[in-house]
């Protein structure tokens, strides 16, 4: 379908009149992605000018400077690496060898266990977020780390299941099958053979969860009073709270944040869309 | 196909203790985590739980008085049309956009792959720093929306974005449908590749244009995709919270607010959590029934 698609633009001409509109299409379409970046290098004269100037015309490291020297920005974010690195370590144990039975195992158990997956995946976060606090307040798991990773791996783990299950099924059986051959058992044909067949899905599904978990915000806002351990997300909107907000800080903090992702984004770009369709659709 | 599925089968039938065991570690986990709080959150929505006694293992059961009073709360009605625009105006846009970047990203020019994978770049972020850079942009005074709409001769005066009560559901609308469109766009997209290639040839063997093919083969052959994209789009938006969280708080007057962010106000805010629990029970309801849909749509799609 791509090449018939594709054979209708005939002459050259067309091709590149269409990469210019490409282009443009992308070039205004991220404007508030550039815009973040250069207000955060602007000066507080020039953030407030009016008209605002849309090239930086003294670019300055100054916010950067500020937010860092007095908006605790490295606590903030070392409390989300704190958060979404045990995120994505229970996701993957338990995604990868999860995912791995759903599409070995041949039961009536599987149907349901997929649905509920695909449902429990769905469920909002702020709308668990009441049930979550007052069980978390029971056994005394709020103000932790734990309770947050907890929350949130659960997110991060139906996600995983649904996206790793089409995956494991294209490896093919027989390598399984020579490795029983062999003498394997279930548990080193899955450590020692299909793992490390399975590394790029498994990095994707890595990446993914560790950015979900990366950006989370509701659970660290209720499930997380001190200030002293709250995540960068919560820290920005603190930031904004406010009626008035320094908007170069406040952009420079983001860009600060925000930088980590889009690096991951562009350096796996083409298997993370992969991914997605695979798990959406399939 | 077939030998694969028998091998399959055989592998599970020779030693499956283990899978079970990992088919069960996940199951507890989702059960304990997603499915316990949905439980708890229905029986506390027939409880009256307030600060008072948060802590108690046993509360007064209530009936549905949490649910009544949740229905006579002049936010609620409110909350529940601002909510059903929300979604309405982000699932039609973010298809209809996704659907026509999708098309026109499919035709081969220099560069299209790469540009169409770059969109994807405002999807990536973190809800709620487009949350904040949008409040930024719609900032009254010195936002960049107000300068550009200006200069354009689109708008006479600055508009109050985010603090006038008429424009503040269409501010936090605009910033939503941005950050979820590149995602439809890669899902139709992913769609419109599984259209058998003989369709096309042989209509243009029948002398069918670009307008008919899109009429009678690309649109017809799509509808399954585009029926569940539509789906997904409605389940995430009905989740969004960080991005009006962080533009508006729901305001001015609930006049951008919506039900996750109302049953975050009343628990966290006003402290009735029964009542909270019930607006958030009320929600899953709708969630479920979308999902269910969204399941079938994809069964029969891949039946079919």
């Amino acid at each position: 379908m791509m090449r018939s698609l594709r054979r209708r633009i005939g002459s050259r001409g067309m091709r590149i009149l269409c990469s210019a509109i490409g282009i443009t299409i992308v070039v205004c379409y991220l404007f508030p992605v550039y815009w973040m970046f250069a207000s955060s290098v602007k000066t507080s004269a020039e953030i407030f000018a009016n008209p605002p100037s849309i090239i930086p015309s003294h670019p300055t490291l100054a916010a950067f400077r500020q937010v860092f020297e007095s908006e605790n920005v490295v606590r903030y974010m070392r409390n989300s690496l704190a958060i979404a690195i045990p995120v994505t370590v229970v996701t993957l144990l338990l995604g990868a060898s999860g995912s791995y039975a759903l599409s070995r195992l041949r039961t009536r158990l599987i149907g349901v266990a997929l649905v509920l997956a695909l449902i429990l995946q769905i469920f909002p976060d702020a709308l668990l977020a009441t049930p979550m606090f007052i069980m978390f307040r029971h056994v005394g798991l709020l103000n932790t780390f734990t309770g947050v990773v907890l929350a949130t791996s659960a997110k991060s783990l139906a996600f995983a299941l649904v996206i790793l299950r089409p995956m494991y099924r294209q490896v093919p059986a027989e390598i399984e099958e020579a490795s029983r051959v062999d003498g394997c058992g279930t548990w080193q044909t899955f450590w020692r053979i299909v793992l490390p067949i399975m590394r790029v899905p498994l990095i994707v599904v890595g990446v993914l969860s560790f950015v979900q978990a990366y950006g989370q915000f509701v659970y660290p806002l209720t499930l997380l009073s001190k200030q002293e351990l709250q995540p960068a997300t919560v820290g920005i909107y603190s930031f904004i709270g406010a009626e008035y907000a320094d908007w170069d800080r406040v952009m420079a903090f983001a860009s600060i944040f925000a930088i980590p992702v889009l690096i991951l984004f562009l350096l796996l770009q083409r298997k993370i869309v992969a991914g997605l369709t695979a798990g959406a659709l399939k | 196909m077939r030998a694969g599925r028998a091998a399959v089968g055989k592998i599970g039938r020779r030693r499956p203790v283990l899978l079970y065991a990992f088919l069960a570690a996940s199951m507890l986990y989702l059960l304990v985590f997603i499915g316990l709080p949905i439980v708890y959150n229905l029986v506390m929505s027939v409880q009256e739980v307030e600060l008072g006694n948060i802590s108690d293992l046993v509360r007064p059961f209530v009936g549905l008085e949490n649910y009544r009073e949740a229905w006579e709360d002049p936010s609620f009605r409110t909350v529940l049309l601002n909510s059903a625009l929300f979604v309405g105006a982000n699932v039609v846009a973010q298809v209809g956009i996704g659907l026509a970047l999708a098309l026109f990203f499919a035709q081969r020019f220099p560069g299209a792959h790469v540009l169409r994978g770059l969109l994807l770049a405002s999807w990536v972020l973190p809800a709620l720093v487009v949350g904040a850079l949008w409040k930024w942009i719609f900032a009254t005074d010195y936002g960049v929306a107000n300068y550009v709409l200006t200069r354009l001769h689109l708008i006479s005066g600055a508009i109050h974005w985010l603090s006038d009560p008429t424009v503040s559901l269409t501010a936090v609308t605009i910033a939503n449908i941005w950050f979820g469109t590149p995602f439809a766009m890669i899902l139709v997209a992913a769609g419109l590749t599984s259209i058998p290639e003989e369709q096309y040839e042989a209509a243009s063997l029948d002398g069918a244009g670009p307008l008919a093919r899109l009429l009678h083969i690309t649109l017809p052959s799509l509808w399954p995709t585009l029926v569940a994209v539509a789906c997904l789009v409605t389940i995430y938006t009905m989740r969004a919270f960080d991005l009006i969280f962080a533009m508006t708080q729901g305001g001015p007057l609930d006049s951008s607010n919506v039900l996750p962010l109302l049953s975050y106000q009343l628990s966290f805010q006003r402290f009735h959590f029964g009542v909270g629990a019930a607006v958030g029970s009320f929600s899953f309801i709708i969630v479920l029934a979308v999902a269910v849909l969204y399941v079938r749509t994809l069964r029969r799609e891949s039946e079919g």
